[in-house]
């Protein structure tokens, strides 16, 4: 039962930090971008090569590679995403098209085999009378701190609150002189430097394949759905629901069941509440 | 003395506003009724109603003998009740022909057949068969005026509603078009419902005039009538609508 | 969006070569890899007459394919039953899955619907696998029986499918039809306004789509012999995608050159096969940028207009 509080709580804080960079992307930009898992994948393997390759200390390493990959996401941003912008499918396709090819570059770079990332932390700690690695806490408490740290950004700087003046309308935002193709490729900074931070952060615990980024996109996508598109706390608690759920049913039934939760809530929300719970944009 | 639509306390409530307040009315067979009244007065909001396309609270819609809340827009047209759109939408992308030729496939004259010649010849009557070719991406705004409004006669419809349609046109475009109304109210006998902010149009065109206000019906009335009575000019007046109503009351 | 006497000749240039190319070559391995080839063709304009037309992109194509493939599967392995009656029922079951999944998602805005189809798909792949004993898990089912033995004479028969396929969509294409689903692609209100009942010529659209993509599955399980999970796979509903833009949207046949092209260009790239998801993902990236017509469609029409 503690297991279960204390993974499902680590996992929904990594959740989020998915959802939350997938959803900010596209509540401000209207991008769908199948790209996001491969932020998180570059942070693991950003943090892998660092270490292992430019043998660079730990600490360091970790925001070199979140800063690596935000820069990444920009130019995604602009030199690929932009000129598409008319056209959704089009965005869709060649965001894809990037997590094709990322995927492709690291199986060239790397090989198929799951690399290792010495843990930050390697004491055991006891939780709430169950064992838990020192790095899983600090995944769920780097989550906290980065969820928060965003929050204030978000609310308390101008910045921020242009960002916001965006997500809720784009032209009016123009008009009052925000320069939102810059802010596009911010945000997508941002969204990227998020998913990589949370890839840095599971690097030691989780397999770190080229195609690791697969499911978690499909996961993040599962819950901005349901939390909403283009609300933040929507995918906080959507990140929460689906952590929790997919952890109780992979303790109590089996893992088979718990990767159909994601998928099964997507097309469930999709079909009862298309706007998600927490959404501000209606799907039709 | 047969009402061929009749409106019987119609209720529309968004949030906290009340959009459409105990609205009743009736329109005879034949006529040419205008509605007025300042932004936001609840017009728009009325015509999605009367045709399908938001729900009403409570209330009740006769038209041509059947009931009409509750039926699906395209339901609504095939009974005979067509609008066209303030802002105009167009079938981007396929020609000023295409664009009629849906409207060909209603079932409701789709056993006409020829869908191509009828389209043609709704063309004719507004003016834009030399355009039929063209792609409606790249018609002037007057032109896709008429357009939608071949669109909505290709479904032969007994009642239509036309939203604004002088709205956005300059004045060389403004009196064909009152025109073109007139002598289809003419020659087809159409009923229309027009809503209008150009009072000199309006006066010109309709029998009857109803005003509203704030999602109510305000005043009924011939249109000599209505401009002089006091809820109107207030509406009008105390909206501040510079240069449009004083010119026009003063000269109606 | 009329269909030019030159447009008959074209296509009856194309099957003869179709037809011909691979008798003459006599290569079982050809004629097997173009048998592939025109499955995908079949699921490609599949897709492109309902997401091409109506401008509503459907990224769970898979979901009718496997529903095809699987309904072969059972009736062949399972209930032991010919062939042939694959035929009937794969579409048939397709169409019922097209109802199911249709009726809730259609009224969903672009990135929605695309979403739910796409998760409707992932549903269907994880249950395949969760339910093994009926499905066979991750190996699937296996053993099933082909039309002929001779690979030609399958070839002709997935061909002739094809040429029926590709010659309905078409003529529905070019029917008042084509004109309500581009129409709805335009503005669906103003469908409304004009009399059309969107949601019947929407849900309709979507059971053509389903029914071909499941006559593909069909011969497509019959041709390989087995069916796996991975004929439910998002990346399988991508790859068609990705064909359909190589061949043009909305043209119906130019998805069908853009999947013959995209196979022979896998196969031929067989030998460098690390670097064919590369490839492919490049011929994306160009097409998006380059040519967001597609290939094929516009160099027909360019064609076309040289001839006349």
């Amino acid at each position: 039962m503690a297991e279960i509080l204390v993974y499902g709580a680590v996992i929904s804080a990594i959740y989020a930090m998915l959802a939350v960079g997938f959803t900010l992307i596209f509540g401000v930009a209207r991008i769908l971008n199948l790209a996001h898992g491969s932020f998180y994948a570059l942070g693991a393997y950003g943090v892998y090569a660092l270490t292992a390759d430019a043998h660079l200390p730990l600490f360091l390493a970790a925001p070199v590679a979140v800063l690596l990959v935000a820069l990444f996401g920009v130019a995604v941003e602009r030199v690929l995403v932009r000129p598409l912008r008319r056209s959704t499918l089009a965005v869709l396709m060649i965001t894809l098209a990037v997590a094709l090819m990322v995927e492709q570059v690291l199986l060239l770079i790397f090989g198929s085999e799951a690399r290792n990332v010495p843990s930050m932390v390697n004491a055991t700690f006891h939780v709430m009378g169950a064992d838990v690695s020192g790095q899983r806490l600090l995944a769920l408490s780097g989550a906290i701190v980065i969820l928060s740290g965003l929050w204030f950004f978000m609310q308390r700087t101008r910045l921020g609150s242009a960002i916001l003046a965006i997500s809720q309308d784009a032209e009016a935002a123009q008009y009052m002189g925000i320069p939102s193709d810059r802010i596009y490729s911010l945000v997508m900074g941002l969204s990227a430097g998020i998913a990589a931070a949370a890839g840095v952060l599971v690097a030691p615990f989780q397999t770190v394949i080229p195609g690791m980024g697969l499911l978690p996109l499909v996961k993040a996508f599962a819950i901005v759905v349901v939390g909403g598109l283009g609300s933040i706390v929507g995918s906080i608690v959507g990140a929460l629901l689906l952590g929790y759920t997919e952890t109780i049913i992979a303790f109590k039934i089996s893992i088979e069941w718990s990767q159909i939760v994601s998928v099964a809530a997507v097309l469930i929300t999709l079909i009862l509440r298309p706007a998600g719970f927490f959404g501000k944009r209606a799907a039709f | 003395m047969s009402a061929l639509l009749a409106v019987d306390g119609l209720n529309k409530r968004f949030g906290g506003l009340q959009a459409v307040k105990d609205v009743s009315f009736a329109l005879e067979a034949g006529s040419i009724t205008g509605m007025l009244g300042p932004n936001g007065a609840g017009k728009t909001t009325l015509f999605n109603l009367l045709t399908g396309f938001i729900a009403a609270d409570t209330g009740k819609v006769e038209f041509d003998g059947g009931p009409l809340l509750g039926l699906a827009p395209y339901r609504i047209v095939n009974r005979g009740l067509a609008r066209t759109f303030q802002l105009t939408r167009p079938f981007l992308g396929m020609s000023v022909l295409e664009n009629v030729e849906v409207a060909c496939f209603a079932p409701r004259v789709r056993h006409e057949g020829h869908a191509r010649a009828r389209a043609r010849a709704m063309l004719e009557h507004v003016g834009l068969a030399p355009k039929a070719a063209s792609l409606v991406d790249v018609l002037p705004y007057g032109d896709l005026r008429r357009l939608e409004i071949a669109r909505a006669l290709a479904t032969r419809p007994k009642l239509l509603l036309l939203d604004e349609p002088f709205a956005g046109l300059g004045t060389s475009e403004i009196q064909p078009l009152a025109d073109l109304i007139r002598e289809l109210h003419r020659k087809e006998g159409l009923t229309i419902l027009i809503i209008e902010h150009k009072l000199r149009e309006l006066m010109q065109l309709a029998h009857e005039v109803i005003a509203m206000d704030f999602g109510e019906v305000v005043a009924t009335g011939v249109p000599a009538e209505i401009v002089r009575h006091p809820r109107v000019v207030e509406a009008y007046i105390g909206k501040a609508e510079i240069g449009e109503s004083g010119g026009a009351l003063g000269a109606a | 969006m009329s269909i030019h006497r030159t447009d008959w000749l074209g296509a009856l240039v194309v099957l003869a070569a179709l037809a011909l190319v691979p008798a003459i070559l006599g290569s079982t391995y050809v004629t097997g890899i173009m048998t592939v080839a025109l499955c995908f063709a079949m699921w490609a304009a599949s897709w492109d007459f309902m997401s091409g037309l109506t401008g509503r992109e459907n990224f769970g194509h898979s979901l009718f394919i496997g529903a095809g493939a699987y309904t072969a599967g059972f009736l062949n392995v399972n209930f032991g039953a010919s062939p042939w009656w694959s035929l009937a029922a794969s579409p048939l079951v397709a169409v019922a899955f097209s109802l199911v999944i249709g009726f809730p998602t259609l009224r969903l805005r672009g990135p929605y619907f695309a979403l739910a189809m796409l998760s409707g798909a992932a549903v269907m792949q994880s249950l395949t696998i969760i339910f093994s004993e009926y499905t066979g898990g991750q190996d699937g089912l296996n053993g099933l029986f082909p039309f002929f033995d001779s690979e030609l004479a399958q070839y002709y028969l997935t061909l002739f499918f094809l040429a029926a396929t590709v010659a309905t969509l078409r003529l529905v294409a070019n029917s008042p039809w084509g004109t309500i689903l581009r129409a709805i692609r335009g503005d669906e209100a103003s469908c409304q306004a004009a009399g059309i009942n969107v949601t019947f010529y929407k849900i309709a659209s979507l059971m053509i789509s389903a029914a071909f993509a499941g006559l593909g599955g069909a011969l497509y399980a019959h041709y390989q012999l087995q069916v796996g999970p991975d004929l439910f796979a998002i990346i399988l509903s991508i790859n068609i995608i990705i064909m359909v833009y190589v061949g043009g949207m909305g043209s119906i046949y130019g998805p069908v050159g853009g999947a013959i092209l995209l196979i022979l260009l896998t196969e031929a790239l067989r030998a460098f096969s690390e670097y064919r998801l590369w490839v492919y993902t490049l011929i994306l990236m160009l097409i998006l940028f380059f040519l967001p017509q597609g290939l094929v469609a516009p160099l027909w029409r360019r064609l076309r207009t040289i001839v006349q």
